[in-house]
């Protein structure tokens, strides 16, 4: 049967205190789910990385916030590759002991999971990293020095001929602190993500490169009342396996202005690249719709925007204060439902138990009320 | 070369996309925008709260920019 695929766009913003997804990777179920019911997956890190722990989906995108952003506004489009060569970049900041336990793990990932990582680069200085908080909640942070994450990014580029770039910052530690308390009990704002966030778009910004990050930190004292949602972060000593899985697959950015489309197809690729046009729908947190591929994807009238109430966060942004149409559920098992009669050519509003009345646009009702009197 | 926060407030406009170009312009003015997104509407005010990121090439302090 000759169909068009069903693609799906799934956010949960970073840094925003999603209940679901806000975490360690623990909208990670939601994409599995998703996954299912979809004939390609774009998602971004924050939803599949949950530090050691991660899940292939054979259907799924991984895409960084930058780049998925830039593809929502039509800039840039997704080239799915078999394997990426990867490399690493380490802030000069981190420990002796925390470097080696970092490059142990990219040695593991290299062979038990066969990925192919050849070079790291230390920073020729440390980044030193900051966090904060917004007024509206949501975290973010500094880098003191962004130019030499980027030297170290263009080292790997040019001498190494990297595809896509792993980075590992040190951050501060933060152990007595109320945040990260909360956050490791299941509540409040990931202090850490919106950092992270800053880091990674800086690269591919740049580079136009897939990358992510996975921060350094030393162990944390064990706590009989970690929550499941963040216990993937507290079950080994780096976040770097499921950073370095997601990119070892995730697809290149390639940059839609005609010319080098053109050069591009013909130098490098067999398949066009996915492209913003291919998108059916975005399932987003219904309080988070005020992002950038949201704002992007909410003017092609062909995307269908599932707003899901059950994933609260910080933001105060329903679709209906930007004016933007989406279809309102509850939680992400009726998203789900939602995304099955898309793909099957059901209105999902046949399902339900009231059916509106047809509108008339035209002069039709009167005739048809004459017609009857 | 310095990365910065910023919070500003853009108008309302009739379309997202339009919303969204306003917002890319607003953040230009303070540096090249990162990463950003509208954290609240005030809807009397026809207003959107933005928060982001600018990268500066300058280690220059930039302003709050309320806009």
């Amino acid at each position: 049967m000759n169909r068009r695929p069903l693609t799906v766009v799934l956010i949960v913003p970073t840094g925003v205190g999603a209940s679901i997804g806000g975490f360690a990777g623990d909208a990670l179920p939601v994409a599995r789910a998703i996954a299912q019911v979809s004939d390609t997956l774009i998602t971004h890190p924050n939803v599949l990385n949950g530090a050691q722990l991660y899940w292939p989906i054979p259907n799924a995108l991984y895409v960084e916030g930058y780049g998925l952003d830039k593809f929502a506004q039509g800039c840039w489009g997704l080239q799915p590759v078999h394997q990426n060569r990867i490399g690493l970049i380490l802030d000069g900041g981190i420990e002796p002991d925390l470097q080696l336990r970092h490059l142990q793990a990219v040695d593991a990932a290299r062979a038990t999971l066969g990925l192919n990582i050849t070079d790291y680069v230390l920073t020729d200085v440390p980044l030193n990293v900051e966090l904060r908080m917004s007024e509206s909640g949501a975290s973010w942070g500094t880098i003191a020095h962004p130019d030499s994450l980027l030297r170290a990014a263009e080292k790997l580029i040019t001498q190494a001929k990297v595809e896509a770039i792993a980075v590992v910052a040190r951050f501060p530690d933060d152990a007595g602190s109320i945040a990260l308390a909360n956050y490791r009990h299941g509540k409040g704002v990931d202090p850490l993500a919106g950092a992270e966030a800053a880091i990674s778009h800086l690269i591919v910004k740049t580079f136009k490169i897939p990358c992510a990050h996975a921060p350094a930190l030393l162990p944390l004292p064990l706590d009989p009342h970690l929550s499941p949602r963040s216990a993937a972060e507290e079950i080994g000593y780096t976040f770097l396996p499921c950073v370095l899985a997601g990119l070892s697959k995730a697809p290149q950015f390639v940059t839609l202005g005609t010319q080098e489309r053109d050069t591009d197809k013909n130098r490098k690729h067999t398949q066009l690249p996915i492209t913003a046009d291919r998108v059916d729908a975005v399932v987003i947190p219904a309080t988070a719709c005020g992002g950038s591929a949201i704002l992007s994807l909410s003017g092609r009238s062909a995307v269908q925007i599932i707003a899901v109430a059950d994933n609260k966060t910080q933001m105060q942004v329903p679709p209906e204060k930007l004016g933007i149409k989406a279809l309102q559920v509850n939680s992400y098992l009726e998203a789900i439902g939602v995304l099955v009669a898309l793909r099957t050519g059901i209105t999902p509003v046949a399902l339900g138990a009231d059916i509106s009345p047809l509108r008339c646009l035209s002069d039709s009702t009167k005739q048809i009320s004459n017609l009857k009197s | 070369m310095t990365t910065h926060f910023i919070s500003a407030e853009v108008h309302l406009h009739d379309t997202a996309e339009e919303l969204h170009s306003a917002i890319e312009i607003e953040l230009q003015k303070h540096g090249e925008p990162l990463r950003w997104a509208v954290t609240d509407v005030d809807v009397d005010r026809q207003k959107a709260v933005v928060e982001g990121y600018v990268l500066l090439e300058s280690a220059l302090e930039p302003s709050q920019a309320i806009a």
